[in-house]
């Protein structure tokens, strides 16, 4: 048994014990009942369960949750699918989703969210040139499974958002 | 074609069952039902301005919405705690079941109940008919199948299920004795469509199903088997008949003539799963005070679902015997077909039954690859006869082969439906197809996006393209010159009832630069050390299963606010955003509610059922028209390409009776326009434009303001209507406000004012005759694809560097849908062609082995992300919308087939074609 404390979405979470193996989607889904994130393979394969661990030196990245104990998160400050919009306001990158109309089950759409988000901070910090953004998120999103859509509309989302503030986002 | 339904009023009485399909009505909190009404009342509603889904805030915002998302606690008035389950599966059918090994299931690992096959002829369980096959494999038999339920575990807590899932994931917790082989059953279905043409395109048929009526083989050999052979059967004259013709046909194409092109060839298609990422999930209460029992599921066929556990039930002891049924049914996490009438929701009863307190019964992936529903595997042997002079097809003939798996399922259906659609888009006078679903001890088969015809079809288009290289005509060219023109009869023998548009299709393929540039890209790629080559494929796919149902509730309340209530369901295809956006066509808003999924809101209508719609004879379908209540079926599942066609025609009809009969007169007496005034009969003529309803030098009337006065004089408010189509929509007429008022429904109530729904009997009801269960179908919509692959020499990696894809599916409800369904098949056909496999037995999912490390579907960098081009036809005037969600998948297939014949010379026969055999082909 481990003791975590972890920050989720901004709000602290612990101290509470956690057995060793259980996952950290688990942890996410039966005991926060934080259900958002989803269950999709076990394996770490189709990333319907990634979140965004965010780092202390300001960076984040995604993780999937299904193989990973929630113990490995201690200490951690993650955000979920949830913990995107701020009161009722939804991201630029949720409304693209929308606008897009980028999912159609959306049971993979937590995954592609947390993904997309992270790439937009991440260029806002680092810009890319133009002409390699379409690699730029096209090597962001590999690796998130979707059986529904083809990608295409999740990677047109991400882009729109991006070509609306160049300043930010591009070199 | 579907397999026949349980029929609803007939269960219910033999059954003692009372049946709800929706909803608790305990919340005091949002419960599941308001949940699952999107966008919900005063929410921002993307759809309202077609900037999005119904479904759009909820989906990004991670709200439980999917079976998987619900716990006890989340549900008002069910006790807090949630235990858990699992099944645990055979990875054995070759030796005799000896039973769970307890001693393995001690200490932690002990479970709160253990439900076994013994349990269950315990307490008198019942296996529905569709599903028959033991639920459980009993001890002392051979399984029946891989993946075949040996017990359900159920643990209190879930760190207890949690740990035991662990331990137990490779451990054999199952005994096994001797040795017996696999089981052995017969076939599931074995059908022969044969059509000899008239001597003229309007001469009738000298034989067809249609004409002649559908023929199976009498006898079967001792391993199951048919014998295709025209035997001296007692009841086989129809069958010796077809047989007769069909064994003439085959000898034409045995004769060697020289003016014929014969190519004679074998097809393989490999076992997929459709791969939905939500595994699939149940969450049961078993209420024993109230004798009630909840349940929450994910399916694609609700009513199948409840009426199926309440036959499971329904014989039962006392205790286990439920008096009520309530089910809840979520948004699904994708479907494909796949979770269209499955076992699943059984043992999630099951547990619930003989644990008596919540329990949630969620497959992981390893399971779900094991136990869920797959794709057909099919041997194809096809002769096709080509006369060289004209180019033209005189002769085809092919036996199929299906392996079924464990449990019959839609095994029979899916043989038939794809025999239908062996020869594609085609014109072809003398057709034979034999076509049989055998029983195998692999993981069992059933419903999937393609549904049998994209195997059929992928082996025809690759026939296609090597008979037209074999004589050296421009494929797309040989295409034109057999594709059957609207007014020209099907393999079956009957006509499309829609227009045939593959000219056009096949217009667009061909001026396209994909096609246009094929050559110079192939010199492009020899230039770069690689093989570049282009294919084509043109296919044509039937929407709806012969005998369909459509149920829809629509409202308008005094501020204009439109909710709608549906009995299809949700599962990616986006059919709430298109309810709402067909309505609106009617009443001038897209709805702030809409549910899907919800087949017990129509109690107003009374409806009744008896009988197989799919094989009743017409004398018993007249006699039980006489009973207004009556309908050849009440609900259908989400399935066949439906959505659009199907799951919004009743709704379209609902809102028409509002606005003919509320919306308008609300109208006139506000524009001071009498009812004799002519313009009163111009209802036609109005249009809604921005929200107000308008006609010429009449002044714009917004909705809110005719809501308003529709309910203050009573007006017709809300209607609820039920729809049939056996390749028709059914036709009856009603009496409203002293008019006759005639629709393509069966059945219909309205509300006028804030009053009561009152049941409308209907006159004259007209259902398509019985006869039309001959046809394999008449509805269907067209799409062509081109793809161009760029393979290296070295490695044989392909990278698909362009394609196209051209379709048409009349009136699209939701063009951005569309275009996403679209894609998503180009995507799930790139998988199927090059990438996706699972051996049928041992070494298959039915092992409790596989996950996505080892299956891969196709990720982004499978796919031509900025090379794919998707051209939707404009409809023709007065199309209806039309099923497209099976149909963009089926080109690609053969395409990318065809494109690797282009690139490489070589001809594959099998699928999946992967990187290593491509590298074969190259070195």
């Amino acid at each position: 048994m481990t003791t975590v404390r972890m920050r989720i979405n901004g709000r602290a979470y612990g101290p509470v014990t956690v057995r060793d193996e259980l996952t950290m989607n688990d942890f996410l889904r039966e005991r926060l009942g934080l259900t958002g994130t989803k269950f999709g393979c076990g394996a770490g394969q189709c990333l319907s369960c990634a979140v965004i661990i965010d780092d202390p030196d300001g960076t984040s990245h995604t993780s999937p949750t299904c193989i990973v104990p929630a113990a490995s998160f201690n200490g951690k400050s993650i955000r979920t699918v949830e913990g995107h919009a701020t009161n009722g306001e939804l991201t630029a990158l949720q409304r693209s989703f929308i606008d897009h109309f980028a999912f159609q089950c959306g049971y993979c759409t937590a995954g592609f969210l947390n993904e997309g988000q992270v790439l937009l901070e991440r260029l806002a910090k680092t810009p890319v040139a133009r002409a390699d953004l379409e690699k730029t998120i096209a090597d962001a999103f590999d690796g998130h499974l979707c059986r529904c859509t083809g990608y295409i509309k999740y990677h047109e989302a991400v882009r729109d958002v991006i070509l609306a503030d160049p300043g930010r986002y591009l070199t | 074609m579907k397999a026949s339904r349980r029929e609803f009023a007939k269960l219910v009485t033999a059954s003692g069952i009372a049946l709800s399909l929706s909803r608790l009505a305990l919340a005091n909190e949002p419960g599941f039902a308001a949940r699952e009404t999107l966008p919900g009342r005063q929410r921002w509603n993307p759809a309202a301005t077609g900037a999005g889904r119904i479904d759009g805030v909820a989906k990004v915002t991670g709200a439980k919405l999917y079976a998987s998302d619900f716990r006890a606690a989340d549900l008002p008035g069910w006790p807090a705690h949630t235990a858990h389950a699992m099944l645990i599966r055979t990875a054995n059918a070759m030796h005799i079941y000896e039973g769970v090994d307890l001693t393995r299931l001690s200490g932690a690992l002990k479970p709160s109940v253990i439900v076994t096959a013994a349990d269950l002829a315990r307490i008198g369980a019942r296996v529905p008919k569709f599903y028959t096959g033991d639920l459980f494999c009993p001890v002392g038999k051979t399984p029946l199948y891989l993946g075949q339920p040996a017990a359900l575990l159920i643990y209190e807590s879930f760190d207890a299920f949690d740990q035991a899932r662990l331990a137990l994931r490779n451990e054999a917790l199952l005994k096994f004795g001797a040795e017996t082989g696999p089981v052995v059953e017969r076939d599931y279905g074995a059908f022969r469509f044969t059509r000899v043409a008239g001597a003229t395109p309007d001469a009738p048929d000298v034989c067809s199903p249609v004409k002649d009526g559908w023929v199976s083989p009498g006898f079967f050999q001792d391993g199951g088997g048919p014998i295709w052979a025209r035997l001296p059967v007692p009841t086989g004259a129809a069958y010796a008949s077809a047989a007769s013709y069909g064994e003439q046909i085959r000898a034409e194409l045995d004769a060697n003539a020289p003016s014929l092109l014969v190519l004679d060839r074998e097809f393989e298609t490999q076992s997929v799963d459709p791969m939905f990422l939500e595994p699939e999930c149940g969450l049961a209460w078993y209420d024993a005070d109230r004798k009630n029992l909840e349940l929450v599921l994910g399916v694609q066929s609700p009513y199948d679902a409840a009426t199926s556990v309440a036959t499971l039930l329904g014989n039962a002891r006392a205790n286990f015997k439920p008096a009520h049924i309530n089910a809840h049914f979520a948004y699904m996490g994708g479907g494909f077909g796949g979770r269209d009438h499955t076992p699943f929701p059984l043992y999630v009863a099951l547990a619930a039954m003989f644990l008596r307190r919540p329990v949630r019964l969620a497959q992981d992936r390893y399971q779900q690859f094991q136990g869920g529903i797959k794709r057909h595997a099919f041997k194809i042997h096809t002769r096709i006869g080509v006369d060289r002079a004209t180019g033209k097809i005189s002769a085809f003939a092919a036996d199929h082969v299906l392996d079924g798996g464990g449990l019959a399922n839609y095994s029979a259906s899916v043989a038939a439906v794809s025999a239908n659609a062996a020869i594609g888009i085609y014109d072809v006078p003398k057709v034979d197809v034999t076509t049989v679903a055998l029983h195998s001890r692999g993981v069992t088969a059933g419903s999937m996006r393609g549904y049998g015809t994209l195997q059929t079809m992928t082996a025809l288009e690759v026939l296609i393209d090597e008979a037209a290289s074999t004589l050296a005509i421009d494929p797309i060219e040989f295409r034109r010159r057999n594709a059957l023109r609207t007014g020209g009869r099907t393999m079956a023998g009957n006509t499309y009832d829609v227009v045939v548009r593959t000219p056009e299709i096949l217009d667009r393929l061909e001026q396209h630069a994909i096609w246009r540039h094929r050559a110079e890209e192939k010199a492009r790629g020899r230039r770069a050390g690689s093989v570049v080559g282009t294919g084509v494929a043109c296919v044509t796919k039937d929407y709806g299963s012969g005998a369909d149902a459509s149920l829809s509730l629509v409202e308008v309340d005094p501020e204009g606010r439109i909710s709608i209530r549906c009995d299809h369901v949700e599962m990616g295809n986006g059919i709430g955003t298109a309810l709402a956006n067909r309505v609106a066509a009617h009443l001038g808003a897209v709805a702030d509610e809409v549910a899907v999924a919800e087949v017990d809101r129509f109690g107003a209508l009374g409806l009744v059922t008896t009988g197989d719609p799919y094989t009743m004879d017409q004398a018993t379908q007249d006699a039980a028209q006489r009973n207004p209540r009556w309908v050849p079926a009440i609900s259908s599942p989400t399935s066949s390409s439906i959505g659009a066609h199907v799951g919004t025609h009743s709704a379209s009809e609902a809102a028409r009776v509002i606005f003919r009969f509320g919306l308008w007169p609300a109208a006139l007496e506000l524009w001071g326009l009498a009812p004799t005034d002519p313009r009163a009969a111009r209802w036609e003529a109005a249009r809604w434009e921005q929200g107000r309803l308008t006609m010429p030098e009449l002044r714009p009337l917004p909705l809110s303001e005719i809501a308003a006065r529709a309910h203050a004089r009573k007006g017709v408010t809300a209607a609820m209507a039920h729809s049939f189509s056996r390749w028709a929509w059914s036709k009856a007429t009603f009496a409203i406000g002293g008019q006759a008022w005639t629709a393509e429904i069966d059945a219909l109530a309205v509300r006028k004012g804030s009053g009561k729904f009152v049941r409308l009997d209907r006159a004259d009801v007209k259902y398509p005759p019985t006869v039309f269960n001959r046809i394999g179908t008449s509805y269907t919509s067209l799409c062509g694809a081109l793809v161009r692959v760029e393979i290296e020499r070295a490695t044989g990696a392909l990278r698909i560097d362009r394609a196209y894809t051209v379709l048409e599916c009349g009136r699209a409800l939701t063009p951005e849908i569309v275009l996403g369904q679209a894609q998503g098949g180009f995507a799930m056909g790139v998988g199927y062609a090059l990438l996706e496999s699972l051996p049928l037995y041992e070494d298959g999912p039915g092992n409790g082995q596989w996950n996505l490390g080892q299956y891969l579907i196709a990720r982004g960098s499978d796919l031509p992300l900025q090379g794919l081009e998707i051209e939707v036809l404009p409809p023709l005037p007065n199309d209806p919308p039309k099923g497209m969600a099976e149909v963009v998948m089926i080109p690609i297939v053969p395409a990318l087939l065809n494109a690797i014949f282009d690139a490489t010379g070589r001809r594959f026969q099998a699928l999946p074609v992967t990187q290593q055999m491509l590298k074969g082909a190259l070195t």
